[in-house]
């Protein structure tokens, strides 16, 4: 178990490092990126900006250095400056980057000749006092660059992280609730009207996307219910803004508990029918598997109660299938609602993400993106030591 | 399926029939799978689509991009007649005056080929790998699962966004062959040759994220076939590691990866609708049933027939997929016998 646990973890890092690297340089590949903005000002006449205000902000943002230093400041806020060994300073003269491109002839004193198509080339001298990051390592996730310039990206999510979590797990835990009593109701009670009805809607429900179900429940609750005059769910918005007259309910107060809660069940609602049908399908099929298997007739057989033959019998050895769908909830918490959050226009950590995109903010999409990796790997290996606990035949080794 | 609401009497009943000594495989399956009510509704609403996309340029009454300058073309309602040409806006117009049942029948065909074309290739993907691991096992079976593990672990959605964002804004940074290119702009019915570079990386980056599951369930489905005594007789008469993989091994662990395709399509379709809503997969003004829906969300306190456009084909499509892979599942069972 514990050698389980530390080759786990070794391979969990080497995944964080690999995935973590790929997507910083995918993410600095992008054409454009904040500076595009910057030099589409400076073409334009009217609103002239100097070549070298711009390399200040290339500076700022770290454009100018290479894709390594700049990942590994990013990681862990190295290297700062020269390598700093007993006092000495070494390797001060290592080229780490490049301000300005342009094919340059250095000419040395001692006859030497480089052609280099670098202008203006970036020490490791010159990183000396440049401000920098503590690293993601040390849970510094850096500086917005484009959703809210200049502000911690810490910042940034700790705004939005509270919605996304209160969403993701009100649906997931409503979700859980109905989906395991009812998968398992109807896989006991195969073929009756409600294991036919289930298995219908919930076919339905898992056959389509939440943007399609999103869209539909907006259309439905929130545009004709409004215009039947029945009780109707807000559109497009977080928070109203002057008092709202729903039919049958009353007046909702902007900014009050009714306020906030209005505007949260339909997203909700969509949120936990997506979830629910293809957990009902899940669920309904390992049970129905255990169910078929000899030791249930045996059971059976010797004359234990239903109840025991399902509680005790099958559902204990279809648990696997269970913490699968129990752990799987653990990393939609940060980045599960994308397309939800964009319907209702929900400022959660999924709008961030498609914001900071659109941004091109690096370091807000690194860290939502982080925040998930870390999310998903500590989910599978908590899976494999639930697993054990529940089924004692599976040994870590 | 319990959907297909079958009787099990009546079943019994058909089963004491004997079987005719020509059943092939093949007849055995299709019969069961004609069976199947819903998955043969499917595949007929499933061809009418694909013939409407197919045909295209035929059936649509206007151009792709057509602009409808006249002021006060815009969100004609459906039936309504083109002051312009004469012809009719079977389903009304956009914001900007395009017709929409045209764009809508591109669309399909661009979302179509799309989710097609990336889950061949996932499952081509994932067929090879697979097999390679179950059959070699070994060092290859590991670094393949490590490789599997690695992609399986990857936070889907967010990933594909962000890929997604930088490579469909860019997609010189994947080097596709100018011939390849060329073809796909054929096959879409596309003008530009950049259009079908986006269209390009989109297929690939959904390949990339898409083969890991076709790649598990092959590698399972090979580590027990290859024990099998056919494959052991094979083997004992010198069949090479080739011969046997492809006559034997791949044929016999494929049915359940049939059942996969079928399903995968509707997640590639998923997939792809959902990064064109979010603007960030393809965009104007190339039409997919995504990026549709994503600009009726804007009128439809107004127009609230407007979303419904393309979500009923979309609907339509994501069932049917659905069905057609529960009706084959059932089929190619060899658990069932009748």
């Amino acid at each position: 178990m514990v050698n389980f646990l530390i080759r786990r973890i070794i391979a969990m890092i080497v995944m964080f490092l690999v995935i973590t690297f790929v997507a910083y340089n995918v993410l600095s590949l992008a054409p454009g990126g904040p500076l595009q903005e910057l030099q589409q000002q400076q073409q334009n006449n009217a609103n002239r900006l100097d070549p070298f205000a711009i390399e200040r902000v290339m500076v700022r943002y770290e454009f100018d250095l290479d894709l390594i230093p700049r990942y590994t400041r990013w990681l862990m806020g190295q290297p700062n400056g020269p390598l700093n060994l007993f006092g000495q300073e070494m390797f001060g003269a290592t080229q780490v980057g490049c301000l300005r491109k342009g094919e340059t002839i250095f000419k040395y004193p001692d006859g030497r000749v480089v052609v280099s198509d670098c202008e203006v080339p970036v020490y490791l001298n010159d990183l000396k006092g440049r401000a920098v990051s503590k690293g993601i390592l040390a849970l510094d996730f850096g500086t917005s660059q484009g959703v809210l310039r200049g502000r911690p990206v810490s910042e940034v999510l700790n705004s939005r992280i509270g919605l996304t979590l209160l969403l993701q797990g009100i649906s997931s835990l409503l979700a859980l609730a109905i989906a395991v009593p009812l998968g398992i109701y109807t896989a006991v009670k195969q073929y009756s009207k409600l294991d036919y009805a289930t298995t219908t809607v919930a076919f339905l429900g898992s056959s389509l996307p939440s943007l399609f179900w999103g869209l539909m429940g907006l259309l439905v609750f929130a545009v004709l219910f409004k215009q039947w005059g029945l009780p109707y769910f807000p559109a497009g918005t977080f928070v109203s803004n002057t008092p709202q007259t729903v039919p049958l309910i009353g007046v909702i107060e902007p900014e009050s508990f009714g306020d906030r809660a209005w505007h949260l069940i339909l997203p909700i609602l969509i949120l936990t029918f997506v979830s629910l049908s293809g957990w009902i399908r899940y669920i309904r099929a390992s049970v129905l598997e255990v169910l078929k298997q000899d030791y249930v007739r045996t059971a059976r057989a010797k004359g234990l109660t239903e109840r025991a033959v399902i509680l005790k019998h099958a559902v204990r050895n279809a648990l696997i299938p269970f913490i699968t769908l129990v752990v799987t909830i653990l990393p939609g918490l940060v980045a599960g609602a994308i397309i939800t959050e964009t319907i209702f226009s929900l400022p959660g950590v999924g709008n961030l993400l498609v914001a900071a995109i659109y941004g091109s903010d690096y370091n807000v999409a690194m860290a939502v993106l982080l925040l998930s990796v870390v999310l998903t790997l500590i989910a599978y290996v908590l899976a494999d030591i639930l697993y054990t606990v529940a089924d004692p035949r599976i040994r870590l080794r | 399926m319990a959907i297909t609401a079958i009787n099990p009497q009546k079943e019994n009943e058909k089963s004491r029939k004997p079987l005719a000594r020509a059943d092939t495989q093949f007849s055995i399956v299709a019969r069961r799978f004609r069976r199947h009510r819903l998955a043969m509704v499917s595949l007929l609403v499933l061809g009418v689509i694909f013939a409407a996309s197919i045909l295209a340029r035929q059936i649509s009454p206007f151009e792709r991009d057509y602009l409808n300058v006249e002021s006060g073309a815009k969100f004609l309602p459906p039936f309504s007649t083109s002051p312009e040409t004469g012809a009719i806006h079977w389903l009304g117009t956009n914001q900007i005056g395009q017709d929409l049942f045209t764009r809508l029948i591109y669309a399909a065909r661009i979302s179509l080929t799309t989710a097609i074309l990336a889950t061949t290739l996932s499952t081509l993907v994932g067929t090879i790998l697979g097999t390679l691991a179950g059959y070699f096992r070994g060092i290859v079976d590991s670094v393949i699962q490590r490789v599997i593990d690695f992609f399986s672990n990857l936070p889907t959605l967010p990933i594909l966004l962000i890929l997604t964002a930088v490579l469909v804004t860019d997609p010189r940074l994947i080097p596709i062959p100018t011939f390849l290119i060329k073809l796909l702009q054929a096959i879409m019915l596309f003008d530009q040759e950049r259009e079908a570079r986006v269209v390009a990386a989109l297929i690939l980056i959904l390949t990339l994220l898409g083969w890991t599951g076709v790649a598990r369930l092959m590698r399972g489905q090979v580590l027990q076939v290859r024990e099998r005594e056919f494959v052991e007789g094979a083997r004992a008469l010198g069949a090479s590691s080739l011969a046997i993989i492809t006559r034997h091994i791949v044929p016999n662990a494929f049915p359940p990866v049939i059942v996969a395709f079928t399903l995968g399509l509707a997640s590639s379709l998923t997939a792809e609708t959902s990064l064109s809503f979010l603007g960030i997969g393809i965009q104007n003004p190339i039409p997919t049933w995504g990026n549709m829906l994503a600009f009726t969300q804007s009128y439809m306190f107004e127009r609230p027939y407007l979303p419904l456009i393309p979500a009923f084909p979309m609907f339509l499509c994501s069932v049917a997929f659905n069905f057609i892979g529960d009706g084959l599942r059932d089929a190619l069972d060899p658990r069932q016998t009748k």
